[in-house]
């Protein structure tokens, strides 16, 4: 135990090249999903926080569900669609770092959305009054209500990226956890204390838990600055 | 201006109905009531931020200034939410040294006290001109020296302007002070309305009696 602990160290001081190649691929498919999924999901939820429309609740419950999806069987939605006998074979895209994204994205946008909704829909109603109240036409009303979500949206943005860096279901069962091309630090984790190796496991596991530490403290900022 | 009669229900509850009344410009109509008569019903719907029963309008095109019960601040400063309507700063800075805070331009408005957002609010709306202005409690938060000053700028406003100018208010001595006209609500009903003398020193009805003797004459 205490070996495997200090064998750990060394392999992180000494940037051993396979731990290297697992933080790469690791920080290009979390920044790419959780870009994505902020893209996507800022849009969405502030419609969704700001408009009445009939079909609003049905759309804001349809998310929620979404938000607790267990994320193998969204691993297993993007297999069947992707496998030798799924329609989008031919894409060739099973066992790639992008269709690990994509699935990453299906289950983080949601989060994005459902923080945006909650946020949007609590300040909604007295940003229009407000507005409206002064004169203001539709634009600047708009206008005034993206710039209160400034840091909602960073926060919604670190809640996906961490739960992109720490998610194993679904990149486990698309990616298939592929040395040097589709393992990334959760994958490797599984598949490396299987095989007994636990020092690279360890390395991993710290370095997960450095991050995590460090985007949770930028979190608590900015929700601290959220509740004034 | 002229306000059509409507009503407003909530959950199969009507919690205010108004027989339409026909509002003199230059005057100040002072709306009182106890919690939950109607009061900041009657102003959103005037308001046109809240829709009435009734499709169809209530009150005619006018440039309608409005100012909600609760304020909101928006985030930036305090001298840039006055300036969202209009760019005037010299009027700003006027109206910032006629509510005490000018000293807080600079600082950002969703960090202000109860009382100084209150008074943010109520500079942000004076800064344009509007044909009528509905204002639902301005001065609940704010302490005495405070709402003098607030009254002043509200009469000061109202004569500048020659808008009608319509004023929620929970104190009866406010009305005393700056009002001309009082319209008195009750469980939803507007029960009373008359000049200042009639509704608070000879009232006609029984409620809006009760109501003076209960709030103090
Ligand atoms: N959104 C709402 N849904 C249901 N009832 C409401 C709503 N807004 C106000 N009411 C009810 O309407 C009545 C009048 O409220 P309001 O106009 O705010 O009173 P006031 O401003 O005179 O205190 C109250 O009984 C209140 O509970
Ligand atoms: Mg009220």
């Amino acid at each position: 135990m205490g070996s495997a602990l200090q064998k750990a160290l060394a392999l992180i001081l000494s940037a051993d090249a396979e731990l290297l190649n697992i933080l790469s691929v690791t920080a290009r498919m979390s920044l790419q999903s959780s870009l994505i999924a902020l893209l996507l999901g800022v849009p969405l939820g502030i419609w969704l926080g700001a408009c009445r429309f009939p079909g609003r609740g049905a759309l804001v419950v349809v998310n929620r569900t979404l938000m607790g999806m267990p994320p193998v069987v969204c691993g297993l939605l993007f297999y069947m669609l992707f496998s030798g006998v799924g329609p989008f074979r031919h894409m060739k895209l099973l066992f790639t770092v992008q269709i690990m994204v994509m699935a990453q994205v299906v289950l983080i946008t949601p989060i994005v959305v459902g923080n945006m909704e909650t946020y949007v829909a609590g300040i909604a109603p007295a940003v229009r009054e407000t507005a409206k109240g002064l004169g203001l036409g539709g634009i600047k009303t708009f206008a005034l209500l993206c710039n209160e979500c400034v840091y909602p949206i960073i926060s919604a943005y670190l809640l996906a990226f961490a739960r992109s860096i720490a998610e194993v279901g679904a990149v486990s069962m698309v990616g298939g956890a592929i040395s040097w091309k589709t393992n990334v630090m959760t994958t490797a984790i599984m598949q490396y204390t299987n095989r007994g190796n636990f020092s690279l496991g360890i390395a991993l596991g710290m370095i997960l838990l450095a991050v995590s530490l460090f985007v949770n403290i930028v979190i608590s900022l900015v929700q601290r600055r959220l509740s004034r | 201006m002229n306000i059509q009669p409507f009503s407003k229900t909530y959950d199969g509850v009507r919690v205010l109905s108004f027989p339409g009344l026909d509002l003199e410009p230059g005057k100040i109509y002072a709306v009182i009531g106890a919690n939950g008569s109607g009061k900041s019903t009657f102003a959103k719907i005037l308001a046109g931020v809240l829709p009435a029963d009734r499709k169809g309008r209530i009150r005619d095109d006018a440039a309608v200034g409005y100012l909600p019960q609760k304020h909101y601040a928006f985030r930036m400063s305090t001298r840039r939410n006055l300036l969202l309507s209009t760019n005037e700063e010299a009027r700003a800075a006027e109206l910032m040294d006629a509510l005490q805070i000018r000293h807080l331009e600079k600082k950002r408005a969703d960090r202000l006290s109860g009382g100084e957002t209150a008074r943010m609010a109520l500079a942000r709306l004076m800064m344009k001109r509007y044909d009528t202005v509905i204002l639902d409690e301005p001065t609940a938060a704010m302490d005495m020296e405070t709402t003098a000053a607030a009254e002043k700028l509200i009469l000061d406003y109202t004569r500048q302007t020659g808008c009608t100018l319509i004023l929620v208010t929970h104190s009866l001595q406010q009305a005393r002070r700056i009002a001309d006209e009082v319209l008195f609500f009750h469980k939803g009903v507007l029960k009373e309305t008359g000049t200042k003398e009639q509704v608070l020193f000879h009232p006609s009805q029984p409620e809006t009696r009760q109501f003076l003797d209960f709030y103090g004459r």
